[in-house]
């Protein structure tokens, strides 16, 4: 795994995105750490993340852990959750996004483990499995906020994960 | 210039079906293990795992999971082999992938044990797994509990330096 870029907000911008992803890895890891300014009357809020800057064909489903119970649900949106506004100061969430193979001709799989961070019971674990049925390569992976801007302190990281040999393992078939 | 984290050890890209994927001779020299599965099937079903070729009843597994609209945890004890995920979730469309961490897979004084986390339009899992052996690992053996994986799909294995 190899750091390609980091992304840093200012404070003023409700995306972070990496552009023009090379194409030489296998897989790609992204990790982010990351709050929004604003709230939807809720501690811990959604942020949304797409592929290309597509906005169709994405389907997700997702195991959820919100201090006080278990849930599953199932959107035609890309989803993570952060701090808001009203959750503890100076929490991030800790997010990271797994892509298979994205630069094959096949749909797009995606894994996605997250936690919010929140000096309460209201905080959310979600493990999420995303879909883009869509065979294109992945040259772009962006993320918007639902409530206000990233906070200045917020971060993303895309790695790049090679597969090969050493030489010494083999493999059946 | 940062440095890889993943050392790339092997991969399989099935150029047609199989009723398994095998790693073997894996060395000794990491710390961890990762393999990363992006695969689909003959028809819906569950993916397995065996570590150097033990068929006894020596896997054991808890694991929760979520459809998109009911949740669940099951575990397992004493199997053959040990199980990741929730009914079907390996689909005959490539929507399925897998994320499996060996944690310590070359101490000879414990239990080998893993965690998982499985991905597909039919559910989402994270499981932890133990086999009951204290040898070393050198064989990973990834295998769907009924058909075959399909062309196309892709297994790759990689080594992770404390």
């Amino acid at each position: 795994m190899k750091l390609i870029q980091t992304v840093n907000a200012t404070g003023s911008s409700a995306t972070l995105e990496f552009t023009s992803i090379p194409q030489t890895y296998t897989d790609l890891v992204v990790k982010i750490s990351v709050r929004q300014s604003s709230n939807n009357g809720n501690p811990y809020t959604p942020i949304t993340f797409a592929l290309n800057s597509s906005a169709t064909n994405k389907t997700s489903r997702y195991l959820l852990g919100e201090g006080t119970g278990v849930s599953s649900t199932n959107y035609t949106e890309f989803y993570a959750w952060t701090p808001s506004s009203l959750a503890t100061a100076n929490t991030f969430s800790s997010i990271e996004l797994y892509l298979p193979n994205y630069t094959g001709s096949t749909n797009k799989s995606i894994s996605l483990d997250g936690a919010t961070e929140n000096n309460a019971t209201a905080n959310l674990l979600a493990i999420g499995a995303a879909l883009w049925s869509n065979t294109a390569a992945v040259t772009s992976v962006s993320f918007t906020t639902t409530a206000g801007n990233f906070v200045t302190g917020s971060t993303a990281s895309l790695y790049g994960v090679l597969k090969g040999t050493d030489g010494i393992v083999t493999t059946s078939p | 210039m940062p440095t890889m984290t993943y050392t790339p050890l092997a991969t399989v890209t099935l150029a047609s079906t199989a009723s398994s994927v095998t790693f073997s001779s894996i060395p000794a020299t990491y710390r961890d293990l990762i393999l990363v599965v992006n695969a689909s099937s003959s028809i819906q079903t569950e993916l397995f795992l065996r570590l150097n070729s033990d068929t006894g009843s020596n896997y054991n597994t808890v694991r929760m999971q979520g459809n998109g609209s009911i949740t669940g945890s099951a575990s397992t004890a004493n199997a053959t082999g040990a199980r990741l995920n929730g009914n079907g979730d390996i689909m005959t469309t490539l929507s399925f992938n897998a994320l499996i961490q060996f944690l310590d897979y070359s101490a000879t004084d414990k239990h080998k044990s893993g965690l998982s986390r499985t991905n597909s339009a039919n559910g989402v899992d994270a499981c932890a797994f133990r086999w009951a052996n204290t040898n070393a690992v050198s064989t990973v053996l990834a295998y769907p509990a009924t058909g075959t994986f399909s062309s196309g799909s892709t297994f790759n294995l990689f080594g992770v330096i404390s």
